[in-house]
């Protein structure tokens, strides 16, 4: 839609691709809240599929709008470092809770690894998809270095971990209700464990202490996975 | 301004993460481990400085804008998986159903007796 020139006028500076990414996120936000904040459909999903709409109508490659974003994406090091504080200030809480979680999390941690790759085999996928699916539940960063070393495709993993993000959010509402549990602890540990960067932002959505508890299930999952992982896919394998 | 102190303080954990990631080359990321480190350190040190939380309150807010870029790419990759792609969404969705409810229950079964609400 947008001629070639304009386009490459527009991308020499990445502030192009931060409007862009603004403009799609505070849509998305506004849509999101005009819908009654479903959980099945988060703000980032509506707010990315917004951007990948646009790209596509208007002709701008994904990796060029990439490099101006990451103008913005940079500052997800810092962020998750952030995170530190609620951390911290849950302290208290966490230790009331401190035997629950260590026995919880590699159990759950692990199980999250077995069900979807033991799913994906039964199903006849092939190695190179089965090693890219293995760290779905881990944060972004920790899980692209966790694939390179069992061989597995990022871009791949990247689609794993947008659908298992928004599928534990939705699960862990649903299942919630059902199960008449509404422990913020409870309910954010599930989060993060299960929905990494994507169920803890659910989970600060519901309050401080389900972040704090996202944030730790977060974190813990993913150096768990990381350390352990590789090592149980080489014996496996 | 007190929010650029607290912003060098989280840059700075990050860095440090940096760094013990280059020395011992263990898999985590440098994030994850800064987000460690600060809150031991908040712990030790006995309460957040206003500075950080300035800083910090609002990038927590901001989350999930600063993992839309990775999202987006997403969409452009589907065309690569070949007819692989239901058996792929089934074991994730399934896989995630399955791990949801282990935690939840398993976690409600450990809490017993903590008053889970």
């Amino acid at each position: 839609m947008l001629s070639d020139a304009l386009l490459e006028q527009l991308t020499t500076t990445p502030l192009f691709a931060v409007a862009l990414t603004l403009t799609a996120y505070l849509i998305g936000m506004a849509i999101f809240r005009r819908l009654k904040q479903p959980t099945w459909l988060p703000a980032v999903l509506i707010a990315a599929l917004l951007l990948a709409v646009f790209l596509l109508i208007s002709g701008l490659h994904y990796t060029t709008y990439q490099q101006g974003a990451a103008w913005l994406s940079v500052l997800l090091g810092p962020a998750t470092v952030a995170l530190g504080m609620p951390l911290y200030q849950q302290f208290p809480r966490i230790r009331e809770l401190w035997r629950p979680l260590v026995v919880c999390l590699p159990v759950s941690a692990s199980l999250a690894v077995v069900y979807a790759v033991g799913i994906a085999w039964l199903m006849g996928l092939p190695d190179t998809v089965l090693a890219s699916l293995a760290a779905k539940s881990v944060t972004a960063p920790i899980a692209i270095g966790i694939t390179q070393q069992l061989g597995g495709s990022i871009p791949l993993l990247m689609g794993g971990l947008l659908i298992t993000g928004v599928v534990a959010i939705a699960v862990v509402s649903l299942a919630a209700k059902w199960m008449k549990i509404s422990d913020e602890r409870l309910i954010g540990f599930a989060l993060g464990l299960n929905g990494h960067a994507i169920g803890t932002v659910r989970a600060f959505e519901i309050s401080p202490t389900a972040g704090a508890f996202a944030s730790l299930g977060m974190s813990l999952t993913g150096i768990f996975t990381a350390l352990l992982l590789p090592l149980a896919w080489h014996f496996i394998g | 301004m007190t929010a650029l102190g607290g912003f060098l303080w989280l840059v700075s954990f990050w860095l440090i993460g940096e760094v013990i990631v280059y020395l011992t080359a263990i898999p985590v990321s440098s994030g994850v481990l800064g987000m460690l480190l600060l809150s031991i350190t908040l712990a030790l040190r006995g309460g957040v400085p206003d500075t950080l939380a300035a800083a910090a309150q609002p990038l927590i807010a901001l989350l999930a804008m600063l993992i839309m870029p990775g999202v987006v790419g997403v969409f452009f990759v589907a065309g690569e998986l070949g007819g692989q792609w239901v058996a792929i969404i089934v074991s994730l969705m399934l896989g995630t159903l399955l791990s949801v409810l282990t935690t939840l229950w398993l976690m409600r079964h450990l809490m017993r007796g903590q008053n889970v609400k």
